[in-house]
């Protein structure tokens, strides 16, 4: 190959992103290059914060990290992390790539960067110890929670917040030193809650989501030939955002069946159901404080938000 | 008085070197100090209050940051980074000094060239808004403090760390003892 | 891949010969290293773009020294200071005297007990030794102990925690190869008190060899026991809320190092053996401390970057593949890696870089990924104690300051003997780490 592209990659060997993204796009890369680019997969080992310098900067060619751990630096995004917005990681992924192309993509949040995909997770339910009946039974409990909006909404919930990193859930859960985490299902599998969570409570649309850019050095990029850079973009974009989209959406649906088989209860709740409505009617506003933290960016958030619905519901409608 | 011959004799550097490490180790001190009562209080707020202190995690990070580079001039202008000794009885005492004083300028110069770098940074992360986890504040901050001690320490330790070795000043590690 | 081998040659000559500090050893190795690989040359050292190199380094500095998890080194060493300061440590030591001083070598096994305790419980080889440096250390010599007894003992006593659970090392196995991690703990538990039956049977060894290095004491009435006993209610309590407190998920391991810190702080107040200045000493000698150890893993993680973007791990992977044996030699090769390995590496980064290699190699021999959990984390602790690289041991060394890193390599050998032999046990013994979890779970 003329040209190798390092992709610094952190998450465990098993996470969907490395079970199946990665080796994916490799393949659909070296293909649409004809093996004139190829792609090395490295394990990233610092904090995966790091990685925007690190590609930027030229220490890998490609990386993927969670926006959330910059915040202020991307805010675009977040329009898919409101509470309730997204069904399923494929769907809200392909329609945040849509909005960032129809909105965003002037706001220049990602210079210094080619932006290959924009992915979310599926949508963040309720890991607990204990049955979540209504959603007074959260009141007071000591609950797990990352960053950005969900902490607004964990707010409202009246949940007694304890910050930390999602991978300490488990320790955290199994000594008692919270009752319960926010996380998607899938992790009911990866990060082994099913062995300690009596209760998986599913929401339709979640309670929050988290957005994932997958970005590429710029002089890197630009280094190639305009057939090959062609070739690369054919690959990725909306392509390479519904590829990891639905590849963390499968593992939610893993994770699910791991919950049932280790005997957690779980449960689905629909959509008239009184806790969606209460969760409904709590989270109402909170779009509001993503429209108002953006802006500082040229950007309509409003007609954005709004086409980010519609594009939600498209794709729904046509499953 | 007490004070200063304390003072006296916990830095016996001089004049300049005393009062950066005197100031330097007074921020850490208090730095540590406040981790321990912030993790106390925290831990206190969750159970008798149903409250955790807001980003109590993030102060503890950046309380380290503060705490491990006020400390970085001292330690090193003292010699007390990690050594190993293994081979210093057979290698003989000008060679040991000789290579401690190569030493000595490989350290400034990395600690000199690490903080131009880490400058940059951060001045890109300030210029992008950057903001921290869960509390908001502006990123860049930290990464500008560690820059600048880590040039008071490629200062400190081109001049007074290579005096020491020069004149085979050694002066106490451990306080109190 | 011979990018590695003078990589380590040069390690080793800058850290033996030149006598360059550790830290800013291996921070320049990987830097110089890492900027190689990216094709810095002799034609280009003017025209090179040292933004990436440099940038890395950074951001190791930048990230570690805000690492959340880190802060239990500062903490818990403040804790092990005051606790000392407070003369604590001392009724501790005299109590443990009390009932173990007849035998010969009696205080080293207590250390070995009371290092295992802690660090099973703070799950950080470097806290405890650090910490139990400061509290062990002035008594055994009290006592009349050698000192290379009595430093390997803590060095060895340390390593112990990151087996027996709770410990960070293997929930981080438990991630990186989505295996079960309540299995990992249960199978971590028989392994781990085995450990502290094998150091005590080291430190018999010495002493029968050297019956100098560990004298006897004589043997106390009962009435002079319980007299001992009475002085050390308080650090039992304190020792009591941190473990209890942890174990009963009052606090996570990282809190427990702030709330054994403030209990700390309590006590020696309360007794009144801690004055005001005598506390700022206290801090700054840990804040010391702490500085010198977060300078030692910045530079292992710099260095361990160079190795990971040099294709070590794969290397090795490719090596293995190829070897036409049976599986159970595979494995014997790939603990020999990790020895090889652990002579150089710091435990955390040496888990991050080369179990994700190595793994689905072993699950697709047909080997449990639990039993290999506990495998690879034994071989990372005798990896804590080994020399050239051994981080208790330099730790120890930093903190006791009138004790050369040479005298606690020499002391601890008799403890990585026996570590091997334990391993062994496990590798052949399969019953050792799965009776529990199996039991228990399947
Ligand atoms: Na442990
Ligand atoms: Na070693």
């Amino acid at each position: 190959a003329e040209t190798t592209l390092r992709v610094a990659t952190w998450l465990p060997p098993t996470n969907p992103q490395n079970a199946t993204v990665w080796p994916t796009w490799k393949k659909w890369v070296e293909e649409a290059t004809e093996g004139r680019v190829e792609v090395v997969i490295e394990n990233y080992t610092g904090h995966p914060k790091t990685i925007y310098d690190a590609v930027e900067d030229g220490i890998y060619d490609v990386g993927f990290s969670v926006e959330a751990y910059l915040p202020g630096r991307f805010k675009l995004s977040g329009v898919a992390e409101i509470p309730g917005e997204i069904t399923d990681a494929e769907t809200g992924s392909v329609a945040l790539w849509r909005t960032y192309k129809d909105y965003f993509e002037p706001a220049d949040e990602y210079e210094g960067f080619q932006l290959l995909g924009l992915f979310v997770h599926g949508p963040g339910q309720l890991h607990t110890k204990f049955p979540v009946n209504s959603l007074d039974d959260l009141k007071d409990k000591k609950m797990r929670v990352g960053g950005g909006l969900v902490n607004d909404l964990a707010e409202r919930l009246e949940v007694t917040p304890v910050s930390a990193p999602s991978p300490k859930s488990y320790e955290m859960m199994q000594q008692g030193v919270v009752d319960g985490t926010f996380l998607p299902a899938q992790e009911q599998k990866f990060f082994r809650l099913s062995e300690i969570s009596t209760d998986l409570t599913l929401f339709p649309k979640g309670l929050y989501t988290t957005a994932f850019s997958i970005v590429m050095n710029q002089d890197v990029f630009e280094g190639l030939s305009t057939k090959d850079q062609q070739a690369i973009m054919s690959v990725s974009g909306e392509r390479l955002s519904q590829l990891a989209g639905a590849a963390w959406g499968k593992a939610d649906d893993n994770g699910i069946l791991e919950a049932k088989e280790k005997g957690v209860n779980v449960v689905f709740l629909a959509e008239n159901d009184q806790r969606v409505k209460d969760l409904n009617k709590l989270a109402e506003g909170i779009d509001q404080i993503w429209v108002d933290s953006v802006t500082d960016r040229d950007v309509d958030a409003k007609a954005a938000l709004a086409d980010f619905r519609k594009y939600v519901d498209d794709i729904n409608s046509k499953k | 008085m007490q004070l200063s011959r304390w003072i006296e004799k916990q830095y016996p550097e001089p004049n300049i070197y005393r009062w950066i490490g005197l100031i330097l180790e007074g921020i850490a001190a208090t730095v540590l100090l406040l981790i321990v009562l912030l993790t106390c209080f925290d831990v206190a707020g969750r159970y008798l209050f149903n409250n955790s202190i807001n980003g109590a995690v993030e102060l503890t990070q950046i309380g380290l940051a503060i705490m491990v580079f006020a400390q970085m001039p001292i330690i090193t202008w003292r010699g007390s980074h990690v050594v190993v000794d293994l081979l210093d009885q057979i290698l003989g005492y000008r060679i040991v000094k000789i290579l401690a004083i190569f030493s000595v300028f490989i350290i400034s110069t990395s600690f000199y060239f690490l903080a131009v770098r880490i400058y940059q940074l951060a001045e890109r992360s300030l210029r992008r808004g950057e903001l921290t986890e869960y509390l908001g504040l502006p990123a860049g901050h930290i990464a500008q403090y560690i820059a600048l001690m880590s040039w008071v320490t490629a200062a400190c330790m081109l001049t007074y760390g290579a005096y020491c070795v020069l004149k085979n000043k050694n002066i106490s590690q451990s306080v109190g003892e | 891949m011979s990018v590695v081998f003078i990589g380590f040659a040069v390690l080793l000559l800058l850290i033996l010969v030149f006598r360059m500090p550790i830290a800013f050893a291996m921070g320049i190795v990987g830097f110089f290293g890492f900027a190689i690989l990216q094709g810095l040359g002799f034609d280009n050292l003017f025209s090179f773009r040292w933004t990436a190199p440099l940038t890395l380094a950074s951001n190791r500095v930048v990230e570690t020294v805000q690492e959340y998890s880190l802060s239990v080194i500062p903490l818990f060493i403040l804790m092990g200071n005051i606790v000392t300061r407070s003369g604590l440590s001392q009724e501790l030591y005299n109590a443990s005297y009390a009932f173990l001083g007849h035998r010969k070598g009696g205080l080293a096994m207590s250390t070995v007990l009371a290092c295992g305790g802690f660090s099973a419980i703070c799950g950080s080889s470097l806290a405890t030794s650090a910490t139990m440096a400061k509290v062990a250390m002035p008594p055994m010599r009290k006592f009349g102990y050698s000192d290379s007894l009595a430093t390997a003992s803590i060095a060895a006593g340390g390593t112990l925690g990151i087996l027996i659970p709770p410990s960070v090392i293997l929930v981080i196995y438990g991630l990186l190869t989505e295996s079960s991690i309540r299995e990992l703990f249960a199978a971590g538990f028989i392994p781990g008190m085995l450990g502290i039956v094998l150091y005590m049977a080291a430190v018999r060894y010495v002493v029968w060899r050297n019956p100098a290095a560990g004298p006897a004491g004589e043997r106390m009435t009962f009435k002079e026991r319980m007299i001992a006993l009475r002085g050390i209610w308080g650090v039992l309590m304190l020792f009591t809320i941190v473990m209890g407190g942890i174990y009963l998920g009052v606090f996570t391991p990282t809190e427990a190092a702030g709330i054994g810190a403030g209990g700390a702080l309590v006590i020696g107040f309360a007794r009144r053996s801690l004055s005001l200045p005598g506390l700022y000493e206290t801090l700054i000698d840990t804040a010391r401390t702490s500085a010198m150890l977060f300078s030692v893993v910045i530079g292992a993680l710099i260095f361990s970057d160079f190795i990971n973007r040099a294709g070590l791990p794969d290397a090795l992977l490719n090596f293995v593949t190829a070897l036409d044996v049976a599986p159970i030699v595979v494995i014997l090769v790939i603990l020999c890696i990790y020895v090889v390995l652990g002579m150089v590496f710091e435990s955390l980064s040496m888990l991050l870089l080369t179990v994700p290699v190595f793994f689905p190699l072993v699950a697709s021999l047909g080997f449990d990924l639990v039993w290999f959990g506990i495998v690879v984390v034994v071989v990372t602790e005798i990896s804590l104690i080994t020399p050239p690289v051994g981080m208790n041991v330099f730790v120890l060394s930093a903190v006791l300051k009138d004790v050369r890193a040479g005298t606690i390599f020499k002391g601890v050998t008799p403890f990585w003997c026996v570590d091997i032999l334990r391993l062994l046990i496990i590798v052949f013994v399969f019953q050792v780490s799965m009776f529990l979890p199996e039991l228990l779970y399947r």
